[in-house]
């Protein structure tokens, strides 16, 4: 039962944010931006590229940060605070991208976390603050446990505590802050019906978010943001996908990502084997092979493997059995040091804690794995490093004001450039990419997909794990999907469809 | 470290900008400890124009010489702390090294072997305990140099019997109390530990290695960065240099004492804090420490020439620790607001 946008203009809207001007320093973050949630019970979308100031605007709906200029009206009333707690008080809950639960307390000490708990003169009544819990998650239609410790749920059950929490605050605004960066297909689904749920009891969501498909499955109004300003906004009907991303990267900057890759089909020498590999608690093995200059995709449910096979083939999981073959040698030890040498790169799924040293410079992560095998008592003053810097920045396009900062300075999408690039400085012949786009902007996207094409076309092998299939059918020539550690179909690229991988990957076969 | 590459990005002309000044870089550079530089100017010019005897010459060679323990202890501090550990032990290798090396006198080792073996063997409980257990099987690095301290105090104590041992030996009162070519050498211990350190740190790649490895183990193994040598040669270092500031003690008083300098590993944590090295690792280096060490030998130093009770110095080292973390906290704080700021800056400039 969606409550559509449209309401008698007698009313004010529920929150009105009029020409939000903030500056950081010289820089301004917002320039004029305005946001309009039209009525209780609406989820509205908010997408914009990577420093289009939606994480600004966010931090102001939520009282981290304070207007300069501009106003802020909930029901048709001036309002400032100047911290969370002031914005909850008005009504207005966010949950951040990162979860923020306490994993060893129970669901229901999370939802009332904060001295919430019921009281009795004998201390605190687990049993009733159990119940309230489990009331709380009924409103949602949500089937978790108040018992059980936070840290067993999976993320998207954690989200959703999260958003119970909120709830229980008795939020009137929510903001969901990429909510679904981390999430599966169907825990995707299960977050929407979340959502649903949120928005049949009246309260509003505001809804983050980079990929577009889900804007359209879940918000009734959308602002596109660019810039600091308000590019776009209007209910979801007034928008389709291209008017969308031409909001996003102004009619100048669009791109479409749609470059077909040919040669598929040429026949080239194998770079990397995979025989018989069973990764160590897995109960299949693995065979697959990736030729010189191929890209290849591995489709599948998270927990399917995908992730453990990577680390694996690079040497940093255990294996049982079988045997990975570089350009036809086997591989030495299973360690990234012998994956390196042997000419392998990996990008890993979290490049904040796993990519990248983020307190490091720019040139010192580019150089990271180019310069791990030289004599540790030798000076990092290298020429050839300079040139390797240089090189790597121009051709990614990677915008920082110097190779000197660090790269937590950098944007998302800059940064994963980087804990790319390290791989091509070190002129790895083939590359083992976990989710190389996950959590970056259009822009940087087609940047990355760009560039894997031209590594390929250099000759080198890529084998591509994601959860996003429309990037895998975008990018590779053969997709493998795979199901319970195992490999189930291998399918041409071109042969393949979203409907078709998404039934291999369930194990339909 | 970086005037070269800034210039040959503004030749490549993608980011035209003046090429910064020999000066302004090295200003720059002192960013994370600059709170204790300004400090430790600020208490040297104090006592300087207060106490007429604190800027002669037998004070100041007084002053260096006595926080020469904590300096090297320090440096080797340093480094864990940037790898993202730390070393409780470092007084109890210290003392069983003074001990070791009255052992070895009496067994009539020569002195020279004698130093060297003590600091080897410091370098070996470092790295082949404390550094395997932490790098290698991954254990707290807490829980483990807290059991090598009070093990290792047990040993001392039970090696010594509690008494102190005297120690005649040219080498090691040169080392302790006697000079070199005009200055004390202990000083010139310093001066050496501190320009390897600064090598090590500025000019190696193990250097890099340790704030690597500091900043995210995960990122630095996958990136093929040997970590796990690096931690065990980090705790090695440390070990190592508590070794040879246990020697200087010995050298200082003349005698292997029995007692275990419980205070040092907290006052060399106090220095390194507020030299601006994170306790969370990763960032952080030498200079600032040397300035931290500076600072509590001039504040000890001075207090003591101005006639004030010695439990006074207790209060203020105290308090100067607990200064030292709220400084870090409080930079850790600002670095955030600043990478945010340049992050915005970067992102909306280049929309």
């Amino acid at each position: 039962m969606a409550v559509h946008a449209q309401r008698p203009s007698s009313s004010p809207p529920l929150l009105e944010l009029r020409d939000a001007k903030k500056r950081f320093g010289g820089v301004r973050a917002l320039r004029g931006a305005n946001l309009t949630i039209s009525a209780p019970g609406v989820v509205h979308g908010l997408i914009g590229e990577n420093g289009s100031g939606k994480s600004t605007l966010l931090g102001i709906l939520s009282g981290q940060l304070s207007l300069n200029e501009g106003q802020l009206l909930i029901d048709g009333e001036p309002v400032s605070f100047r911290t969370p707690a002031g914005a909850l008080e008005r009504g207005i809950a966010m949950v951040s991208q990162e979860t923020a639960l306490a994993m060893h307390l129970t669901v229901a000490e999370n939802i009332f976390l904060g001295h919430r708990a019921v009281k009795r003169a004998s201390g605190i009544d687990w049993a009733a603050t159990e119940s309230r819990a489990a009331g709380v998650l009924e409103r949602l239609a949500l089937e978790i446990e108040p018992g059980r410790l936070a840290g067993e749920l999976a993320p998207d059950q954690q989200q959703m505590v999260e958003i119970a929490r909120a709830l229980s605050m008795d939020a009137r605004i929510l903001i969901l802050d990429e909510p679904t960066s981390s999430l599966t297909d169907d825990e995707v689904g299960s977050l929407f019906r979340a959502v649903r749920g949120v928005r049949a009891a009246g309260v509003s969501v505001v809804f983050v978010s980079h990929r577009l498909g889900e804007m359209f499955a879940i918000v009734d109004e959308l602002t596109v943001l660019r810039d600091g300003l308000t590019a776009a906004t209007g209910p979801i009907s007034d928008f389709d996908v291209d008017g969308v991303i031409d909001a996003m990267v102004g009619s100048s900057g669009a791109r479409r990502d749609l470059v077909a890759r040919d040669g598929a089909d040429r026949e080239r020498a194998p770079a990397l084997e995979v025989r018989g590999l069973r990764v160590a608690g897995a109960a299949a093995t693995v065979d697959l092979d990736v030729a010189d200059g191929e890209i290849v995709g591995i489709a599948g449910l998270v927990g399917a493997g995908r992730s453990e096979l990577l680390e694996a083939i690079f040497g940093v999981r255990a294996i049982e059995a079988g045997d990975v073959r570089i350009r036809g040698a086997s591989r030495g030890a299973p360690t990234p040091r012998e994956a390196i040498a042997a000419g392998v790169g990996y990008l890993p799924p979290d490049r904040k804690v796993q990519g990248l040293v983020l307190r490091r410079s720019v040139r010192e992560n580019i150089t990271m794995a180019m310069t791990s095998s030289a004599g540790r008592l030798r000076s990092p003053r290298d020429p050839a490093c300079d040139v390797a810097v240089a090189t790597v920045m121009e051709r990614m396009q990677i915008r920082a004001s110097s190779p000197d900062v660090a790269v937590a300075t950098l944007s998302g999408g800059n940064q994963q450039k980087v804990a790319l690039g390290k791989w091509i400085a070190a002129g790895s012949r083939v590359l083992l990419l976990d989710e190389p786009t996950r959590g970056v902007d259009v822009n940087s996207k087609a940047d990355i997909h760009e560039l894997l094409r031209a590594a390929a076309d250099d000759g080198v092998a890529l084998l591509v794990s994601s959860s996003d299939n429309p990037e895998l059918l975008e990018l590779c020539d053969r997709i493998l999907v795979m199901f319970r550690g195992s490999v189930v179909a291998s399918v041409a690229a071109a042969d393949a469809s979203e409907a078709v991988l998404g039934r291999y990957a369930g194990g339909h076969l | 470290m970086s005037t070269n590459v800034v210039t040959e990005d503004g030749e490549r002309g993608a980011e035209r900008r003046a090429a910064a000044s020999p000066l302004a870089s090295a200003w720059a550079r002192t960013r994370n400890f600059r709170p204790v530089l300004f400090l430790v100017i600020a208490l040297f010019a104090f006592f300087s124009m207060t106490q007429g005897s604190f800027l002669n010459e037998a004070n100041v060679k007084n002053l260096l010489t006595g926080i020469a323990i904590l300096w090297v202890v320090s440096m080797g501090m340093t480094f864990v702390t940037i790898v993202g550990g730390f070393d409780l032990s470092v007084g109890a290798v210290a003392a069983l090294s003074g001990i070791f090396v009255a052992r070895l006198l009496g067994a009539g080792v020569p002195d020279g072997v004698a130093v060297v073996l003590a600091i080897v063997l410091g370098a070996l409980i470092g790295g082949l305990f404390n550094g395997y257990m932490i790098g290698r099987l991954g254990l707290s690095f807490f829980v483990v140099t807290l059991a090598t301290m009070t093990a290792l105090t047990g040993v001392v104590n039970l090696w010594s019997g509690t008494h102190s041992e005297v120690v005649i030996s040219p080498l090691i009162s040169r080392i302790g109390v006697e000079e070199t070519l005009g200055l004390p050498t202990a000083i010139w211990i310093m001066i050496v530990i501190f320009l390897v350190a600064l090598f090590v740190q500025h000019r190696t790649y193990f250097g890099r290695d340790v704030y690597a490895v500091g900043g995210s183990l995960t990122a630095a193994r996958l990136s093929g960065i040997p970590a796990v040598r690096t931690i065990v040669i980090v705790y090695a270092t440390v070990g190592a240099c508590a070794a040879l500031g246990g020697v200087i003690a010995v050298g200082r008083v003349g005698a292997a004492s029995a007692q275990v300098n419980v205070d040092l590993p907290l006052q060399a944590a106090a220095a390194v804090l507020l030299g601006g090295t994170a306790l969370a690792g990763g960032l952080g280096g030498v200079g600032g420490t040397a300035l931290g060490v500076l600072f509590i030998g001039i504040l000890q130093n001075g207090l003591s020439i101005a006639g004030v009770q010695s439990f006074w110095q207790q209060v203020v080292t105290g308090l100067i620790l607990m200064g030292a973390v709220l400084g870090d906290r409080i930079s850790a704080r600002g670095g955030v607001r600043r990478q945010l700021r340049t992050r915005r800056a970067q992102t909306v400039s280049h929309p």
